[in-house]
């Protein structure tokens, strides 16, 4: 299941994720995007940018099943997540994993039994080898030595590393991060950001992100989804050089911070 | 949820070769792996990947997982014919792979040592109440100098929300007891045609004590508990600091609005309560045979002021205090998600404790006064 061989071995090119006309909004409020069609690719890296309060992690809500939308559908791997309930919902969770912006680890458990879970639930290894695979993916963020401790006890950036551990921790051929490296230091921020391109490159693994670190999206996002507060849905999408230094769009100017260029047009 | 390359695994041949064969992970991981029996008689093992057509990071470490075990047995392991989009998985792997024992979680604490910390606690506790008590005692000479500096809307507030929304469940249950105690000792009364005399056990015993004390515990119940949880969670937001940070006081700004609110409506409501145990005693009575006003009748030549003062002095110190471990529990709480539900146990526990004390303690008290 979390190998990108099985899902394009099923049915031809099933994207990873694909949303169709859909409508972000909170209950009781006015929609917040409208009519969004954007689609993933296997083994992809594709940004979600757009200024803060746009509505990036509403729209992760819905990606995710935990919002139904007011209007469109979600595919994740070709099923409509939306289409038939919870039962369509319980079967697509297990093709994608989600690191939330705030963490979202079980305070009461230790880091490494919060990486621990997914495996434990979901996997027949033995007790001991789901230790070693959890200790593994602590590794990778860079958290070894702080295996036993409690999430309270921790860093922000040490929950957020956990977070990204834990959504890693089945290898899920779909993930979705809400900032990962936001209040990350540069250092730490570029090791995350190489992971998260060797899972990419070399397991096919496609990842949904939502970030404003530019450093990290001209490095690894392969495509990226600029949202407009303006039009209520995408003002711009393409590759982030593109983004960045042709589009005429004047959300990504502003977004990617090309003043200059603007001054040199109006003059 | 099973790969649709299943995982397969052949040897060890007599060189000590394993092929593994089909997609390596989470899922397909076999377990049992290899059997004691199979390795018995090698001393070196090469698994050969040639064929494995996929290994992501899980599967990679499950085989770690595995070396390290064969290592105990005394068997060296290495992999051979790594293609090359699995070598960068692998060496990923090898390098994050936890050395062997590194993992051992913090042991925890033995008895001794758990029974010092719990004593050190109760005192910590303790010590930490009285601060609290203090600290609380002096906003409340600044309110009682300055009544109209004191935030009354947010006294209020507090008070509608955890006094007046109590007055259903309280008097319900005030009601019942009333009525149990009268028909529970009716029951026996009536034997010796002394029945009206229910009116005078019920009414002493509601107004004296039961009242009080089951106000007290509806509210420790009720609101001191959302206290608690209230600012315990405030405090693992860090909405506390954020207090103390803008030169504000917790004990000043968040405790003292609620402990005022408290303290000052549950008399009101142990008024309230009081009169519906009456109410429940006096059916009873009337479902006896006595008419309606007999019961109030008895009950005022034998209920003098002192009842009705004792219980209304109580009820003001009750309501101070369950205000006031409320908070004191939610604003010490610890950080973390469990801490929240911590401070309000505690909170809970502690506030019935005191109440319970503090009853026996007033009954002495007043018995000697002779009040
Ligand atoms: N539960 C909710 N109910 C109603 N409105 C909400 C809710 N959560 C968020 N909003 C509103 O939706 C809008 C978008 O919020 P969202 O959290 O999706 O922004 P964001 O793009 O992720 O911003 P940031 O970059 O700051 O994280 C905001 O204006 C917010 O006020
Ligand atoms: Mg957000």
């Amino acid at each position: 299941m979390p190998s990108p061989g099985k899902d394009m071995s099923q049915a031809g090119p099933k994207p990873p994720l694909e949303a169709k006309n859909l409508t972000v909004s909170h209950e009781g409020s006015p929609p917040l995007l409208v009519g969004l069609n954007f689609t993933a690719l296997p083994g992809e890296i594709l940004g979600i940018l757009g200024p803060s309060g746009c509505g990036k992690s509403s729209l992760l809500q819905h990606l995710v099943g935990l919002a139904v939308p007011r209007e469109g559908q979600v595919f994740i791997f070709g099923e409509d997540i939306y289409a038939q309930g919870e039962q369509s919902l319980m079967r697509a969770r297990h093709n994608f994993g989600v690191m939330y912006q705030t963490g979202a680890l079980f305070g009461d458990l230790t880091l490494l039994d919060n990486v621990s879970v997914p495996l434990k639930e979901f996997t027949h290894l033995d007790p001991n080898c789901i230790k070693d695979i959890a200790a593994l993916k602590l590794a990778l963020v860079g958290l070894t030595g702080s295996e036993y401790l409690l999430p309270a006890n921790v860093s922000g950036g040490m929950v957020k590393r956990a977070a990204i551990a834990r959504a890693l921790a089945l290898e899920p051929s779909l993930l979705f991060l809400d900032e990962p490296s936001a209040g990350l230091d540069p250092i730490t921020a570029r090791d995350l950001d190489e992971l998260i391109g060797t899972l990419a490159r070399n397991l096919g693994l496609t990842f949904v992100m939502v970030t404003h670190e530019l450093r990290s999206i001209m490095r690894i996002v392969d495509r990226a989804i600029l949202l407009g507060k303006r039009m209520k849905g995408i003002a711009d999408m393409g590759s982030p050089k593109y983004l960045a230094e042709k589009s005429t769009v004047p959300e990504s100017i502003a977004f990617f911070q090309r003043n200059n260029v603007k001054e040199k047009k109006e003059k | 949820m099973e790969p649709v390359i299943p995982f397969k695994w052949e040897g060890p041949d007599a060189e000590g070769t394993v092929r593994l064969y089909g997609n390596l992970n989470a899922f397909s991981a076999p377990r049992p792996f290899l059997t004691k029996k199979q390795v018995k008689t090698a001393r070196n093992l090469t698994f050969d990947l040639k064929e494995l057509e996929h290994l992501d990071l899980n599967g990679a470490a499950f085989l770690l997982s595995q070396f390290d075990l064969l290592k105990q047995m005394g068997i060296s392991s290495k992999v051979q014919n790594l293609s090359s989009p699995l070598a960068p998985i692998w060496e990923l792997a090898q390098k994050s792979f936890p050395a062997p024992d590194s993992l051992v979680p913090q042991k925890g604490p033995g008895p001794i040592e758990q029974l010092g910390e719990n004593i050190w606690h109760f005192f910590k506790d303790l010590f930490e109440l009285t601060t609290f008590f203090g600290e609380v005692l002096v906003h409340f000479w600044g309110f009682l100098r300055r009544p109209w500096r004191a935030r009354w809307a947010s006294i209020f507030t507090v008070a509608e929300k955890s006094v007046v929304d109590a007055i259903p469940v309280t008097c319900l249950v005030a009601f019942l007891v009333g009525l149990i105690l009268a028909f529970q000792s009716a029951m026996l009364m009536q034997v010796f045609g002394v029945d009206i005399f229910v009116a005078d056990l019920v009414g002493i015993a509601m107004i004296r004590e039961l009242g009080t004390l089951l106000t007290a515990i509806v509210l420790t119940g009720r609101s001191g508990s959302a206290f608690s949880s209230e600012l315990a969670s405030m405090k693992s937001n860090q909405e506390i600091d954020a207090f103390v940070t803008m030169g504000l006081s917790p004990a000043r700004d968040l405790a003292l609005p609620r402990i005022l609110a408290m303290t000052l409506a549950t008399p009101l409501l142990t008024i309230l309560a009081d009169l519906a145990g009456l109410l429940g005693g006096n059916i009873v009575l009337m479902s006896l045979g006595h008419p309606y006003m007999v019961f109030w009748e008895e009950l005022s030549s034998h209920i003098d002021i002192s009842d009705i003062a004792t219980g209304l002095f109580k009820s003001f110190v009750f309501g101070f205090v369950v205000a006031l471990i409320g908070c004191q529990r939610g604003l010490y709480a610890e950080s973390g998600p469990s801490a929240v539900g911590e401070a309000t146990t505690h909170g809970v526990v502690t506030n019935i404790l005191v109440i319970a004390i503090l009853d026996s303690l007033f009954a002495v008290l007043f018995y000697a006064l002779s009040w």
